[in-house]
């Protein structure tokens, strides 16, 4: 529990210097443009392959679990649509990401920490958690939401795909569902979501990176931590946000 | 000028400098010297603030640097060029990105100004081919060399070198003590020299410092090393063979 709280505590700390004011804009703006295209575009493939797999299992599965003559087949394209917006494209991709963005990001400002690459910074009087960290968190907590968009569509259609190639459902009843009783705040929700995911993903990692001590071996240690915590913290936040807003 | 008075450093039970006091007069190089492991770069560190000594304090030109704050204390570190034992370049930057660096962030120069300045450095550490190099792509010795063109690149006050000759062949360590003591006249500037190379002592020491396991055991110039009755200082300045031939 002690150790806990120094954490948290720790924690709390770093973001506050994360945002603070920072000494020179140029420097980062440069910054803010690479966290993007290495946590945007670099991540594109994977969300794709995900999807399109995700979106796949959910038609068939939900065809499996109704196959009932009192409900309509059209269901499943609602069900398939409603699942990826509300939960598995926010969810899982931010999941995803907290595998991969999350132990670059560790490893990264872990290795820095170990080569004296920060201190180097914070001798020439650059507020080196934030110079290293605020980048990561903006270009994030902006990409993050497209990402999800993407995975939506890109999902959806594959459950669109199964629907034509296969007899589970009529492409007409899918086609029907997915469209059928659409409400854009649950697209702002799920947004508003990965958005928070984003932050987590990223600082949590950040923060087990910057407080790496001694070797290359606790850099590996620092990044299996951030990862496994924000995990878990995409996961409480979830539920959190979801009681908050859909309840 | 840099003034230590009564400075202790711990890690933990086990005290790595105690007691230290010493004057780094500006325009003169002054030399820590002594064995690996007795503390030269804990206090390096110390007299920067990347470490917080326990007890003691650390004068810029009679400025207490512990008591400063935050804001303060940042632009102190602003007149600072510190060249780390491991170089602790910026592996996502290129050499050329490397040196401009502290000019981008530090000086309102032009974008030609910079440039300039750039090539300047790397040529006074003989480096000039390698600007579009990473740090990965280099050899332990240019690392070091663009560690020093980084760490002079904004005209520091003060200047710390933590072993600038370290995996440098004699010849080019030559050019970069001669560097080191150039830049020191020329501007006036405060030079800290970490080294382990009895031939630096000999080279650029006007003022030493010998620490011995975390004492101040003894400080004078490079003509009062080579004379001292101190054992400790003697096993150290002639511990090779050459150096003992050179005696008699
Ligand atoms: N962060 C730290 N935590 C614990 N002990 C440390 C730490 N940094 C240094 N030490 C210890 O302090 C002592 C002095 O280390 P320091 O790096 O200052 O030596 P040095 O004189 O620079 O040696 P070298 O010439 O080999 O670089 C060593 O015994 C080292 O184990
Ligand atoms: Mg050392």
């Amino acid at each position: 529990m002690g150790r806990f709280l120094f954490e948290l505590g720790r924690y709390m700390i770093l973001m506050w210097r994360v945002f603070s004011k920072p000494e020179k804009l140029s420097i980062y703006r440069k910054r803010l443009f690479d966290e993007m295209v290495s946590l945007g575009i670099d991540s594109l493939g994977i969300i794709f392959v995900i999807s399109v797999f995700m979106g796949a299992v959910i038609t068939i599965q939900t065809a499996a679990n109704i196959d009932s003559v009192f409900i309509p087949a059209y269901t499943i394209g609602f069900t398939t649509r409603q699942s990826t917006i509300l939960e598995f494209s926010p969810t899982i991709i931010a999941l995803i990401l907290a595998g991969k963005v999350g132990s670059n990001i560790a490893s990264e400002i872990g290795l820095m920490r170990v080569t004296e690459q920060i201190d180097a910074l914070e001798i020439m009087g650059v507020n080196s958690s934030a110079y290293l960290i605020l980048p990561k968190i903006v270009a994030a907590v902006l990409i993050n939401p497209f990402l999800v968009v993407i995975s939506m569509f890109v999902s959806i259609g594959g459950g669109y795909a199964i629907a034509m190639l296969t007899d589970i459902v009529p492409t007409a009843d899918f086609v029907y569902g997915i469209q059928l009783d659409f409400k854009p705040f649950h697209v702002a929700y799920a947004l508003f979501k990965s958005a928070i995911f984003a932050f987590l993903i990223t600082s949590i990692p950040a923060y087990q990176g910057y407080y790496a001590k001694g070797s290359a071996l606790e850099v590996g240690r620092a990044s299996t931590r951030g990862v496994v915590q924000s995990s878990i913290l995409i996961l409480v936040a979830n539920y959190v946000v979801t009681q908050l807003f859909l309840i | 000028m840099i003034e230590v008075r009564n400075l202790s450093k711990s890690f933990g039970e086990k005290t790595v400098l105690k007691d230290i006091s010493a004057r780094f007069e500006a325009g003169r190089t002054n030399l820590i010297i002594g064995a690996s492991g007795s503390g030269k770069s804990t206090l390096a560190r110390c007299l920067v603030g990347l470490l917080r000594p326990e007890v003691g304090e650390v004068l810029y030109n009679d400025r207490d640097f512990f008591a400063m704050t935050v804001s303060e204390m940042k632009e102190m570190r602003k007149e600072f060029g510190f060249l780390f034992q491991q170089s602790a370049l910026f592996d996502y930057m290129t050499v050329e990105e490397n040196v401009r660096f502290p000019l981008d962030l530090l000086t309102k120069m032009t974008k030609k100004e910079k440039d300039q300045r750039v090539s300047e450095c790397l040529e006074r550490v003989e480096l000039p081919g390698a600007t579009k190099l990473y740090p990965s792509e280099l050899s332990g010795g240019m690392k070091k060399r663009v560690g020093i063109a980084r760490a002079i690149s904004s005209n520091p006050r003060y200047l710390f070198c933590d072993e600038p000759n370290s995996g440098l062949d004699p010849q080019t360590s030559i050019v970069i003590d001669n560097l080191i003591m150039d830049i020191t006249k020329e501007y006036n500037i405060t030079t800290l020299v970490i080294t382990h190379d009895m031939n630096s002592v000999i080279e650029i020491g006007e003022h030493i410092l010998f620490i011995h396991k975390g004492d101040k055991w003894w400080d004078g110039t490079k003509e009062d090393i080579l004379t001292t009755k101190n054992q400790e200082v003697l096993d150290f300045v002639y511990a090779s063979e050459f150096m003992k031939q050179l005696r008699k």
